[in-house]
């Protein structure tokens, strides 16, 4: 089921009643304790609530989840009493329970192939040879379930919005806009005692064009002028090809609480403050700001990927014990055939330089079972004029591939 | 006559005193520096870096490598971030013993765009140090960001194999390595490998320092030294 739908349905059975434990897409538990009727009227207004989904439905009503769960495997629409939870569970099959696979194979092997045989086993033996699971299968079975009923969270919308109150031609009119429409939401953020991890921006201009801009919060947070550094850095990349006449900002990813502060924070590293000149390193260079990470290959090129930058979290950062050793940096050159005179086999004049020390070769062989398959013969070697460089043969043509520096 | 020899003698004197305390540099504010974990260029630098400056490393050869040992010892404890014009090889500078996740690689190969990443990169003092490829930059340019620097205490270190008279006069600190000589370990072809270099670094220029003062740096790995040199 796709997760839209279900949430819909889930919107849509807040109507029968307000505590609506999700179970997962397809499984939901309603709390009727205090809504009006009986069994059989729930049950009808249930269908008639999700009747315009058009999906196959079963309900089912039960003293406890089990006793539901139970009773709608029985039959839909069908009811169990309170106090004969046990007799309902005793024909239905160990599944039920979503107990593994091998462990149900293992019962099976014991015997034990029906929930009513699983409430027959003493408590203690069973529990000591199938491990603390058991426990909570055996009293199932039993129909005891003292799993908590978890109502699920009440999507908030926290979102402001301008529009029809003229049109904004520089930037400047678009911040103090913005401003207004954060100061909004930063309110309403405060009031629900919620933080935003990211925002959305829907801008509408003029030529009835329309674009829409996601900036993500490097931590959830309900501070306005990190909200707003971080728009005007997203912003600072982006033109508009007409005035812009409406505006609505979405809070989005919403999270309970507070943001965490420390007293003593001065030198800690602020993720926020990394993410806002992320952004605005990336609106002035539009070019993605990254970080390296090597990895095993036998090409120079190979042996390091980039991946974007993500700011660290809040805490400072821990002290990094590595050992630092000078090593000689290989600065990597725009690849380019040298002219290379051999002396012996090896490179004796480079570029029209003179070689003083050469070592090598190192083969690198890749790919030789694909249709572009590549060797070459890398060396090391210092020239006359003090350039330490790397150099390379493939086929008969000669590179230089960088320097040491 | 003698009197007047006397107070010649006299004059003199304090001319050479007052010459002597003119040219004595201003006190190293020990606070701040940003030691290199190079004990030699320490040494030769007074503790270290002082942050908050212009620094150079200017030479041939060597200065990514004094560079990479600047920026093992910053990301221990804040983040690092490089201007790359494309010719950054992190396998080494992991190597040299960095934390590659608290580098930020910023690429960029145009003037104008190294000057305002470096511009954007200083006002934010999210990193300790900035490392940047020398540039031709306006005379303005490199006093704006030397103003940056001194503002949010961050060290610009700047790589050039020659500085210009603007970046010259920009930079609080300026170093020069020099290629001395060349160490191998084993033998010629293909069972040798180049241990490394010897660096003869200069101070050109420091503001709390005497300049001309030299110090010898080898770059390379210590196992591959211990066994190539005799």
């Amino acid at each position: 089921m796709p997760p839209e739908l279900w949430e819909e349905m889930l919107d849509a059975l807040d109507a029968v009643s307000p505590l609506v434990d999700d179970v997962r897409p397809g499984l939901a538990f309603l709390d009727m304790h205090g809504i009006s009727g009986d069994a059989p009227m729930w049950i009808a207004q249930t269908h008639r609530t999700l009747l315009r989904f058009g999906c196959a439905l079963r309900t089912a009503v039960g003293a406890n989840k089990i006793a539901a769960w139970a009773a709608l495997h029985v039959a839909d629409g069908s009811r169990c009493e309170p106090g004969a939870e046990g007799e309902l569970l005793a024909p239905l099959p160990l599944s039920l329970l979503e107990i593994d696979p091998a462990t149900i194979e293992r019962l099976r092997l014991l015997g034990i192939e029906r929930l009513g045989d699983l409430a027959r086993l003493p408590h203690g033996p069973f529990v000591r040879r199938f491990g603390a699971a058991a426990a909570s299968w055996h009293e199932l079975a039993r129909g005891i379930d003292r799993r908590p009923f978890v109502p699920r969270g009440h999507a908030v919308a926290i979102e402001a919005s301008i529009f029809g109150e003229g049109r904004a031609a520089d930037e400047t009119q678009v911040f103090f806009a913005l401003r207004m429409l954060l100061a909004r939401i930063c309110d309403d953020l405060e009031r629900c005692g919620k933080r935003a991890g990211a925002l959305r921006l829907a801008v509408e201009l003029e030529d009835a064009e329309a674009c829409t801009l996601d900036v993500p919060l490097a931590t959830p947070t309900a501070h306005e002028r990190t909200m707003f550094d971080m728009l005007r850095a997203k912003l600072e990349g982006m033109t508009f090809a007409a005035a812009i006449v409406g505006l609505r900002l979405q809070a989005l990813q919403l999270e309970e609480g507070g943001e965490a502060q420390a007293l003593f924070c001065a030198d800690d590293l602020d993720p926020q403050r990394v993410a806002v000149t992320i952004a605005r390193l990336e609106a002035a260079l539009g070019a993605g700001i990254s970080r390296a990470q090597t990895r095993d290959a036998h090409l120079l090129e190979e042996r390091f990927t980039y991946e974007p930058f993500e700011p660290p979290p809040r805490a400072m950062l821990e002290k990094n014990q590595t050992q630092s050793e000078l090593v000689p940096q290989l600065r990597l050159l725009e690849v380019r055939e040298v002219p290379v005179l051999l002396r012996g086999g090896e490179p004796a004049v480079v570029d029209r330089q003179a070689v003083s020390q050469c070592v090598g070769p190192w083969r690198v062989a890749e790919r030789a079972y694909t249709s572009s398959p590549l060797s070459r013969d890398e060396y090391d070697v210092v020239l006359e004029n003090g350039t330490f460089a790397r150099i390379y043969r493939q086929g008969s043509h000669w590179y230089l591939r960088g320097v040491y520096e | 006559m003698a009197a007047l020899a006397a107070v010649s003698e006299r004059q003199k004197a304090f001319e050479l005193l007052r010459a002597r305390l003119s040219a004595k540099p201003p006190a190293l504010p020990v606070e701040g520096l940003i030691r290199t974990a190079i004990p030699e260029l320490d040494l030769l630098l007074g503790g270290g870096f002082p942050a908050g400056i212009v620094a150079t490393l200017e030479g041939n050869t060597g200065c990514w490598s004094l560079a990479a040992g600047l920026v093992a010892r910053t990301t221990r404890r804040s983040l690092v971030a490089i201007l790359d014009d494309g010719s950054l090889y992190p396998p080494t500078l992991a190597q040299a013993g960095a934390s590659l996740e608290r580098v930020l690689v910023v690429p960029v190969r145009k003037a104008v765009a190294i000057a305002r990443a470096a511009d954007i990169l200083l006002r934010s003092r999210i990193c300790r140090l900035v490392l940047m490829p020398a540039v031709a930059l306006r005379d303005v340019v490199w006093t704006r960001l030397a103003s940056l620097a001194h503002r949010s205490g961050v060290l610009l270190i700047v790589i050039a194999t020659h500085a210009g008279a603007a970046l010259q006069s920009a930079a609080v600190v300026r170093l020069h390595c020099v290629l001395e000589r060349i160490i191998t370990h084993g033998q010629r072809g293909l069972w040798g490998t180049i241990a490394g270099f010897d660096l003869c670094v200069d101070v050109r220029k420091h503001k709390y320092l005497a300049a001309g003062r030299t110090a010898c740096v080898r770059v390379g790995h210590e196992e591959i030294f211990d066994a190539a040199l005799p």
